[in-house]
């Protein structure tokens, strides 16, 4: 008995997985519950587990193939089963000159209905057939699925593109993947618009120096992230228009009553945006705590779907690389993003007088289908206030 | 010192001319090495000279059964050189069109052996000489040969081939066919046309192996009415010289028999000629039974090396090769072509004729666990019956759900040309309502097509449904 391993949904909405890694190879006896494969899905890895013991008797994706949920990608035969049975020929070489002529070749079923001028097409673009959305009847592929296909940006096959003299071509997959859709859908999708302040942060450079030491008792190093969490989650309750999504097809805004702030996170394979959740009801040391831990899963790879979902606004930190400021994107279908820049000393005029300052740059976007900008600005301005005067957010320490 | 070239094809046959052609087309520096005769098997020993001859045949049973009509004409004569000189001038003229064709596409075609040498080369040996070619990429197109049953030599007389069985300058009164599939059932019909007494000799339970097999019942049939023998589940054991010719014993259902005949012909298959091309040395790798391994791109083991054709595999069709051909040519020529076709139409030129594309109904119930099936008899064709060919079938199998087209089996009047209509239908995915609702001249063959997908979607004209 041959059990076909389908690539299951790994999280809702997920039509698709990168094959990161195989545990296995065919021959290998597998138990229930041994990892089988390591699966990239939306910005996510997984270790999908074997339902069943036996013995693998094929692989059927490779690693860096990207397979629909749904579809083979492993078959597991009972125990002791050989994997090498399957692949020795019915017939005997030596009773095979005797076998007067060969039988017409039988048409491997077609998987995708497709002409054959629409097969050529889509190798010339380079483009996995079996990937492609058909929208005639019975889900034929026209031409135009596969131009669609293409300009959508959802082309995975690199496997025929040939690259020209002086260039080297890198298959977009996983997180790269991933952030390449996302931002282009937000861009696409959204009215964006961009505001910068100007952040007097003396204090809170003051303050972040005096809770280090208590932090790090708790084992914590403590950045400005947790800082600024608390910050945007007071303006959050100000403005709720900005804990905000639109819902698209009833024409609704969708009012968000929970605070899950989204901390962007350089992998160095992509963009990754793990979630700290309910933020408003986490002391600043838990914050620190969590957004440490989402960081260094996000590196490893290790982020699992709940991680990643759920977020209502996102904040993006660029350090000491960011520059003087930006026009970050939104994190559709959020419709507002913080950005964060590097700390200079400046001079700054305080009470008339020109003094040497801590001083950043903070650059909010903002969907302007929902958010106008004296909103925008009011809210920026709630944000300026409260990280020149962190006390507010240091009372809430615990 | 080698010379130097982009690519070099081996074999002159239907896939590698073809090759070769599309190389040049590519702007590919391109020599095809031909060991004998361009055209290959197809044009020099099979295909062309068989169909010439067949030709012949069916319009010598056509005027003996012309008395219906009205036309009287005893005592027909043959001559059968003529035949023969008349079929030599059709392959003659072809061939010259191929070797125009290599020319005016800037192919180089260089006669010799061929051996593959490590460092890209094609070491070519004839009569003056040899030289060596380097180049970037290679096609290998040596095709096949005839399988030699063991007792059987061939001798070019009494006991052929099929390229010694279509190059005699007389009739056989009695021929044996041992192996009764394409090649030899073709043949046979040919002779028996032409006024031989058949004897076919056959292995396994059906003449065509692999065919449909209610297509090769009519087939069957249709030769023992016209007074062949046929063996099935028989095996040809020995032959012995004999006064008037050969002397052959033959195992059968019905026992042990032993007969005297003109000429035996063996069509018992077709083995890859793969030998002294140098493979091992070049690191091509072989499949277990003998053929070279390819890709869907024709790529071998070897990087810069391809094959095509006979020497990758059955079917052994000249229209496979020269798309594989195609396909080969293309790679090299940096284009992402591949073998994706999913219809492979085959035509057999026996009397009737046979033609099939895609599924059988076996294969259909076997790998889709059901199909529904519907046939239109030429009895109901207002052309065949002005043919006076009404001898046969179309065969139609689609899926159950969608009636998707799967599978067309054709026997009777101008088979291989009805086929076409029914490989495009499955290579575009059609169903058989696409076929039933596209509009057929009429009277024409091609109406039986239509007719029996109209069957299958339950709404046939031109045959009564119970």
């Amino acid at each position: 008995m041959v059990f076909e391993f389908k690539l299951p949904d790994v999280g809702e909405g997920v039509a698709e997985g990168e094959i990161r890694r195989w545990f296995v190879k065919v021959g290998d006896q597998v138990s229930e519950n041994q990892p089988l494969v390591e699966v990239m899905t939306d910005k996510v890895t997984v270790e999908i587990s074997s339902p069943r013991s036996g013995t693998v008797l094929d692989v059927l994706a490779k690693e860096g193939e990207i397979v629909k949920v749904g579809s083979v990608i492993i078959t597991i035969g009972e125990k002791g089963e050989q994997a090498a049975q399957r692949s020795q020929p019915t017939t005997k070489p030596s009773e095979l000159s005797t076998v007067p002529q060969p039988a017409p070749i039988a048409p491997k079923t077609p998987s995708v209905l497709a002409a054959p001028a629409t097969r050529r097409l889509a190798r010339e673009m380079s483009v996995d057939i079996t990937q492609v959305r058909g929208t005639g009847e019975d889900g034929r592929i026209t031409e135009e699925d596969v131009r669609r296909h293409v300009s959508a940006g959802t082309v995975t096959a690199a496997a025929a593109a040939r690259a020209e003299v002086g260039e080297e071509r890198v298959p977009l997959r996983g997180v790269r993947r991933r952030m390449a859709e996302s931002m282009a859908m937000s861009s696409k999708m959204t009215a964006q618009f961009t505001l910068v302040e100007e952040v007097d942060v003396t204090n809170l450079v003051a303050a972040r120096e005096t809770l280090k030491p208590a932090a790090e008792k708790k084992g914590t190093k403590l950045t400005y992230i947790p800082f600024i969490i608390k910050a945007v989650v007071q303006g959050l309750k100000e403005y709720p228009y900005l804990n905000a999504s639109l819902d698209d097809d009833k024409q609704e805004v969708v009012l968000k009553k929970r605070y899950n702030i989204g901390v962007a996170v350089d992998t160095g394979e992509g963009l990754v945006v793990p979630v700290v959740k309910d933020a408003d009801r986490k002391g600043l040391l838990d914050l620190a705590k969590e957004v440490e831990e989402l960081a260094h899963k996000a590196r490893e790879s290790r982020l699992g779907l709940d991680d990643i979902k759920g977020g209502t606004f996102s904040i993006t930190s660029l350090g000491a690389l960011g520059g003087l400021l930006a026009t970050p994107i939104i994190h559709h279908p959020e419709v507002a993003i913080l950005g964060i820049h590097r700390i200079d000393k400046r001079p700054v005029v305080k009470d008339g007088q020109i003094v040497v300052r801590d001083v950043a740059h903070i650059s909010l976007s903002f969907d302007h289908r929902i958010v106008d900008g004296a909103t925008a600005g009011r809210f920026t301005g709630r944000i300026k206030d409260l990280l020149e005067e962190p006390g507010q957010l240091i009372s809430e320490l615990v | 010192m080698a010379r130097r070239v982009d690519a070099v094809v081996i074999g002159g046959g239907p896939g590698g001319y073809v090759s070769a052609i599309r190389l040049g087309q590519l702007g590919k520096k391109t020599v095809l090495v031909e060991k004998q005769r361009l055209g290959g098997v197809c044009l020099n020993e099979g295909c062309i000279p068989s169909k010439a001859l067949i030709s012949a045949g069916r319009l010598a049973r056509k005027i003996r059964e012309a008395g219906e009509i009205g036309f009287e004409s005893t005592g027909l004569k043959i001559d059968f050189q003529k035949t023969q000189a008349w079929k030599n001038r059709v392959v003659n003229r072809l061939r010259g069109g191929i070797k125009l064709l290599c020319e005016k596409n800037g192919v180089e075609v260089v006669y010799g052996e061929a051996e593959l040498k490590a460092g890209n080369i094609v070491l070519v040996k004839n009569s003056g000489g040899a030289e060596e070619l380097q180049a970037d990429s290679t096609v290998i197109a040596t095709g096949s040969g005839p399988i030699e049953l063991k007792g059987f030599s061939f001798d070019g007389n009494l006991i052929v081939d099929s390229t010694a069985v279509l190059e005699q300058n007389n009739i056989p009164k009695r021929l044996l066919v041992i192996g009764g599939g394409i090649t030899g059932l073709e043949v046979g019909c040919m002779y028996q046309n032409l006024g031989a007494q058949l004897t076919v000799v056959e292995l396994m339970n059906q003449v065509l192996p692999g065919f449909d097999p209610e297509v090769a019942d009519v087939v069957y049939k249709t030769l023992l009415k016209r007074g062949a023998k046929i063996y099935l589940g028989g095996e040809a054991v020995s032959p012995e010289a004999s006064d008037g010719g050969v002397r052959v014993r033959f195992r059968s259902a019905s026992g042990e028999v032993a007969e005297e005949f003109d000429r035996v012909l063996v069509a018992v298959g077709r083995k890859p000629n793969t030998n002294g091309l140098g493979l091992e040395d070049v690191g091509v790798k072989l499949d277990q039974k003998g053929f070279i391994k390819v890709d869907e791109q024709m790529r071998s083991t070897t990087s810069g090396i391809y094959a095509i054709g006979d020497v990758v595999g059955p079917p052994f069709l000249a229209h496979k090769a020269s798309r594989e051909g195609i396909v080969a040519a293309e790679v090299i020529g940096g284009m992402s072509t591949a073998f994706d076709n999913r219809a492979m139409p085959s035509a057999v030129f026996t009397d009737p004729e046979v033609a099939t594309v895609g599924l059988t109904e076996e294969e259909a119930k076997r790998t889709l666990g059901g199909c529904v099936v519907e046939r239109f008899p030429f009895q109901a064709s207002g052309r065949a019956l002005t043919e006076r060919e009404t001898n046969g079938f179309v065969k139609i199998v689609a899926d159950v759900q969608r009636k998707r087209l799967l599978g067309v089996h054709i026997v009777g009047p101008d088979a291989s040309d009805i086929i076409s209509e029914a490989a495009l239908a499955i290579e575009m995915g059609a169903s058989v309502e696409d076929l039933a609702l596209t509009i057929h001249p009429h009277p024409t063959l091609p109406e039986a097509l239509m007719e029996a997908a109209e069957a299958i979607i339950g709404a046939p004209i031109h045959v009564l449904t119970k």
